[in-house]
């Protein structure tokens, strides 16, 4: 099941129904300018495809500088596959090049919206499938300032969204978290683009200031999908950030099912990781 | 040779300790990129041809005396390992080697730990052919069905835990079908555990009812080279919705040279089949593993030869969890179920108290800490036998100063009542280690 395809035809469907009959029907209760602007669900849910789901599959090449509070600078290179499936599934294949010492690393991940995810880990010294325990999904991504849930993206069922602002280019939406106790920040703010759906910005507060923020300070067209290829992730109480950039991303490949396996771990598909 | 080692190696070990850490700021100054990522050779095609390799000083200091070894270090070497990898378009050829400087041997030694290819010569099938580490299984640290070559002396002694895997020179096939797996690895000559053998660390030899050490270093001698004693492995496995099932088959040697011939004297590597089954899967928000073993010594069937080890039922049952951001708990049991016990206890040559129980019973836990993005690690492994009353504590913490340059520190604590128990054997070995290491 094309699963992206899926959404667009539900959210043109949607977009008929607010702006033919429906719209008039709807403008008498509402009043007319909030037919035109979508609601805030629908705006989390584009964004999330936008940024998580673009294609049915996707490649990318990554590479991560990463700052520390003192300035020292470490890096981490790897190489990214993602297949979609049904019912907002997705697998990732993530095999590390650089440095030396995780070289041959590779994770895979199950994502399961809804449940917890299934993660396993190559490690090539020991010849060693291990798999990793769910847990907590905001703490650091081999050794950088992006989450595990940066990587994967965080289910939009865990905040509440609200659409504070609507600017020229962005929507401004405000999510607050259900089980505050749950994560480390109190809300956050996500700027997301009119025209492309990404989030362009977010930036997480407690005690109602920003400690972290996300910008994406480069987006490429990419067959067809506007894709983020350069994102900085600042820790703001620390001082130290991370800069990610993608190379080499393309859509829809076909990449088969049977990539997303333990087969892959021991034996990283170079067929598909290669460019 | 020897007594230039001793003499000079502590201060060897210390002088190699301190250049890797001087070296450590212009490493970083190396792996600066030019400001501007664009320009960064990020962009070329990948060489089929690339190698990497690391340097490392390790240091192991015993925390008492030993009295059947008088080298108070377990540890102490200088190590160099080149890999090169070799990307064709048919495969893959990976060469690792190490070259040490190893101070409590008093010798220069190399080995190669990988030189294999590694190719698929159909859709569903990868062959890799070769020396390689092998590893399945689903044990943190204890090993039922995975019955490929251990290095004992090297963990224990305080290397690194890469090194616990020792390689084989074997042949790997690895089949893939829909929802069906299956390795065969051969090895055509039987590679044994490296087994402690008094170098390093003493041990205890139940013939003379005592702890013993080096020279003379226990040499056991391995089966011959005929095709029937050639080793086979078998992993069926698969993955049904999260849960992972494997089904195991052995047919080879005991790692351990728990056998004896009387008629020449020697240790001996007894024959063993084993059958083995494992599970593992999500449970109530972590992880749980399960695995069993039934170990067939088939030149003892009834369990009443002294000189060769009994059958065992073996079995393990795992769950790891995160209890909070970062602090990750797993806790095992494990028994070990002696067979034909009466036999075996009626045949047993030596001191009645350096018997092994029936059953032997191991809870293993283990914690870890992540902080400082990972950069930091602390960690420790227990081993706790209630009716072997030993133990074995082994703390860890791995420092990651840079891409480049780690260190390691911890310390492997044995204690037990009796010398005869697997882990009371060794608590006169019991030390602090450090190691630096500096990858390129």
């Amino acid at each position: 099941m094309n699963l992206s395809r899926l959404f667009r035809h539900l959210c043109a469907a949607r977009h008929a129904l607010l702006t033919g009959g429906g719209a008039l029907a709807l403008a008498l209760i509402t009043g007319s300018a909030q037919a035109q602007a979508p609601d805030v669900t629908e705006i989390v849910e584009r964004a999330n495809q936008a940024s998580f789901y673009a294609g049915n599959d996707g490649r990318s090449e990554a590479r991560m500088r990463i700052i520390d509070g003192s300035g020292r600078e470490q890096v981490r290179q790897f190489t990214l596959l993602r297949r979609n499936g049904e019912a907002g599934r997705q697998r990732y294949l993530v095999a590390f090049s650089r440095p030396t010492d995780v070289r041959g690393t590779v994770f895979l991940v199950y994502k399961n919206p809804g449940a917890d995810d299934d993660r396993w880990l190559y490690l090539p010294g020991l010849d060693l499938v291990r798999r990793i325990a769910p847990g907590d999904k905001r703490t650091s991504f081999v050794g950088s300032h992006v989450f595990y849930e940066d990587v994967s993206g965080r289910h939009l069922e865990d905040d509440t969204h609200e659409l504070i602002e609507t600017t020229a280019e962005h929507y401004v939406v405000k999510s607050t978290p259900k089980n505050p106790g749950s994560v480390e920040f109190a809300e956050f703010t996500t700027w997301i683009d009119r025209d492309t759906w990404l989030p362009m910005r977010s930036e997480y507060a407690r005690d109602r200031r920003v400690y972290r923020r996300m910008t994406i300070q480069e987006v490429q067209q990419i067959d067809g999908y506007p894709t983020g290829t350069r994102m900085l992730m600042e820790d703001l109480d620390s001082g130290g950030h991370t800069l990610v950039e993608f190379r080499f991303s393309a859509y829809d490949l076909g990449i088969p099912e049977s990539v997303f396996t333990e087969r892959s771990l021991r034996n990283p598909p170079r067929q598909w990781l290669e460019r | 040779m020897k007594r230039w080692f001793g003499r000079q190696r502590q201060r060897h070990v210390a002088a190699g300790l301190l250049a890797l850490l001087a070296a450590s700021p212009l490493a970083a100054q190396d792996e600066e990129w030019a400001g501007d990522w664009d320009d960064d050779p990020w962009g070329e095609e990948a060489s089929a041809f690339s190698w990497y390799g690391f340097v490392e000083g390790a240091g192991a200091w015993r925390t008492r005396s030993n009295p059947a070894i008088g080298d108070d270090m377990t540890l102490e070497e200088l190590r160099l390992q080149l890999e090169g990898e070799y990307r064709a378009d048919w495969g893959t050829v990976s060469v690792k080697a190490d070259g040490v400087a190893d101070g409590v041997e008093g010798e220069f030694t190399g080995e190669v730990r990988e030189a294999m290819v590694n190719f698929s010569p159909a859709e569903r099938l990868d062959v890799r052919l070769g020396r390689q580490v092998l590893t399945w299984g689903t044990g943190d640290l204890l090993f039922l069905n995975d019955l490929f070559p251990k290095d004992w002396q090297s963990f224990l002694a305080g290397r690194d835990d890469d090194y616990l895997k020792a390689p084989s020179d074997a042949a790997r096939f690895s089949w893939y079908g829909e929802a069906i797996n299956l390795d065969v690895v051969v090895t055509p000559h039987f590679e044994p555990d490296r087994y402690v053998d008094g170098s390093r660390l003493s041990y205890y030899d139940p013939a003379r009812g005592t702890v013993v050490g080096a020279p003379p270093a226990l040499a056991a001698d391995a089966p011959s080279r005929t095709v029937d004693n050639a080793e086979l492995a078998l992993r069926l496995y698969g993955l049904a919705g999260a849960q992972e099932w494997a089904l195991y088959a052995y047919r080879g040697f005991f790692g351990q040279p728990t056998a004896f011939d009387p008629e020449r004297g020697v240790a001996t590597f007894a024959r063993l089949n084993s059958l083995g089954v494992s599970l593992r899967g999500p449970f109530k928000g972590g992880i749980y593993h399960l695995e069993t073993a039934w170990y067939d010594s088939a030149d003892d069937r009834d369990g009443n030869d002294p000189d060769v080890p009994n059958g065992e039922l073996r079995l393990l049952v795992g769950y790891e969890r995160k209890m909070a951001t970062s602090f990750t708990v797993g806790t095992q049991y494990y028994l070990e179920w002696l067979q034909h016990y009466d036999d075996y206890a009626t045949s047993h040559p030596f001191a009645a108290d350096a018997r092994r129980d029936e059953l032997r019973h191991l809870v293993t836990l283990r914690l870890s800490y992540r902080m400082l993005r990972d950069n930091l690690v602390l960690g420790v492994m227990n081993f706790y036998s209630p009716s072997d009353e030993d133990a074995f504590l082994r703390p860890t913490v791995t420092w990651r100063y840079s891409d480049n340059l780690q260190f390691n520190a911890g310390a492997n604590l044995f204690t037990g009542q009796r010398d005869s128990t697997f882990y009371g054997q060794f608590e006169a070995n019991s030390n602090v280690f450090l190691r630096a290491r500096y990858s390129f």
